[in-house]
């Protein structure tokens, strides 16, 4: 198998865009990759575009041939990755590993969603199409829900307390506000946390991410093409992808994701690292409490401990294991599809030195997109690349 | 706790696999010779929330408690709502199964 660097990234803010069309997000993340990557649009020999739930809440599929269309792309083939809240990640391990086969020298991604448009009880509805629903779907059960209960487990098992799990919302939302792409940067307090509604005990407003419009797209190559380009490349060390339970009664632990577990064992030895390698994360934190149990299964943080080492600030910009720079799903916002593109987008900002929230001397980088009720996620484990 | 009501799952003719459904074929041996079975409605809490905010098909339920229970046969995790999230039970607490709804089962806790 060949190796793959990431070349060139855009994205849209994420936020409200309301009355731009989700391709029109899509196709101005993904010309800002080509400008970046400075690569003939002839080079290009695939597209993959993840996209969640265009269908119910746009009436609008085809989007990866869309795309192409309006890029003015080579008649190549385009694929429509779905993967509920993992389809980013997913989009982005098919495009590297057709490279990394030998299909193409030269493949897009794209990732995008549209959602602020509709009604709260339409978004909700449309999210829980990532449930099995003839099982789970029927109690009546939301993913918040869910992310609930985890907390419940992990409060009564570890003694985990509103104030810990808070330090998880204060940090990201404040990495936000120096995030220029991020929907909901804030300089929160405890009491406004603490005061906000209930959603699912004990899960209240803050600790829910927002619902977002917005579009990230990625230029990969294979790595000898990146050589002579001028550009300092980003090197994709390891990109796995893992199923989970289909249910959530099917999870031995309500409070650990076995995807989760499995993608980061694997994606560890195939880059050939260990968990205390990594510079930083950007990991999927759709809730505060998902930080916490995430940052666990990938090894991160030893079991138990992740909430108290986000109340001890270890998981800060300049902590031990700097977890969401950019704000993560809570502050910078969770345009489904568009996520688990746009954080491989934050990491190779890191990578390369310049973001705006930069983690000193960062050189891996670790990606982690969670789909449904843990049935899909991806784990990358990126590298700064020689010029 | 006689009173239980029963679950209804589904249990393999051919290797015995135990599954709370809807199943097409049987995850352990493939065969799709699924039977429905009675079992009783006793088990354990695993967790629980209260849903504030319901999808539209629920929104008139909402609010209303959802748990998961780990059931004392087999050990078998079914998803249902809670009747009773007011007295906030612990996690591992005795559950009784206390009604069928439409496609789930309503749980109460047993005082021990």
């Amino acid at each position: 198998m060949r190796q793959v660097s990431i070349l060139g990234i855009g994205s849209t803010a994420f936020g409200r865009h309301i009355g731009t069309p989700i391709e029109a997000l899509a196709v101005q993340a993904a010309a800002q990759a080509l400008a970046d990557a400075d690569v003939a649009r002839t080079e290009i020999g695939a597209l993959y575009l993840g996209n969640f739930i265009s269908g119910p809440l746009n009436g609008q599929e085809v989007l990866a041939g869309m795309v192409a269309d309006r890029l003015g792309l080579p008649n190549i083939p385009c694929t429509k990755v779905e993967g509920a809240c993992a389809s980013g990640g997913i989009a982005f391990r098919h495009a590297a590993l057709a490279i990394a086969s030998g299909q193409c020298d030269v493949a897009l991604v794209v990732g995008a969603e549209t959602m602020t448009h509709a009604s709260g009880a339409e978004v909700t509805a449309a999210l829980n199409c990532a449930m099995d629903n003839r099982s789970d779907g029927a109690s009546g059960l939301t993913f918040p829900g869910l992310f609930g209960m985890a907390w419940r487990i992990h409060a009564s098992r570890y003694g985990t307390t509103r104030r810990q799990v808070s330090a998880v919302v204060l940090k990201n939302k404040s990495n936000g506000t120096r995030n220029p792409l991020a929907q909901m940067g804030a300089e929160l307090t405890d009491d406004i946390i603490e005061q906000s509604p209930m959603i699912c005990d004990p899960l209240q407003l803050y600790d829910c991410c927002p619902v977002s419009d917005g579009a990230a797209a990625l230029l990969l190559v294979a790595r000898d093409r990146a050589k002579g380009s001028g550009r300092m490349p980003v090197d994709v060390l390891a990109s796995v992808q893992t199923r989970g339970a289909s249910r959530i009664a099917g999870h031995a632990d309500l409070c650990s994701f076995d995807a989760t577990v499995s993608a980061a064992r694997k994606a560890y030895e195939v880059a050939g690292i260990k968990p205390q390698d990594v510079d930083l994360v950007e990991l999927h934190d759709c809730f505060s409490i998902a930080e916490i149990v995430d940052s666990e299964d990938l090894g991160l943080i030893p079991r138990g401990q992740g909430a108290a080492w986000a109340a001890e600030g270890r998981t800060s910009i300049n902590g031990d294991i700097p977890i969401n720079p950019s704000g993560g799903l809570l502050a910078k916002g969770h345009p489904v599809g568009a996520t688990g593109v746009a954080q491989i987008h934050e990491a190779v900002l890191q990578l390369r030195g310049v973001h705006t929230n930069q983690v000193r001397d960062a050189e891996i980088a670790m990606t982690h997109n969670l789909g449904g009720t843990g049935i899909a996620c991806t784990v990358n484990i990126l590298r700064r690349g020689d010029a | 706790m006689s009173d239980a009501h029963t679950i209804l799952a589904l249990r393999c003719r051919a290797c015995g696999t135990l599954d709370p459904g809807p199943r097409e074929i049987c995850t352990g041996c493939l065969s799709p010779a699924l039977e429905p079975v009675h079992l009783p409605g006793e088990g354990s809490l695993v967790a629980w929330t209260i849903i504030r905010r319901a999808p539209k098909n629920f929104r008139t339920e909402a609010p209303y408690a959802v748990c998961v229970v780990e059931l004392d046969t087999g050990r078998l995790r079914v998803t249902g709502r809670l009747a009773d999230p007011a007295i906030d039970p612990p996690l591992g607490m005795r559950m009784r199964a206390i009604e069928p709804c439409d496609g789930y089962s309503v749980f109460v806790s047993v005082a021990s």
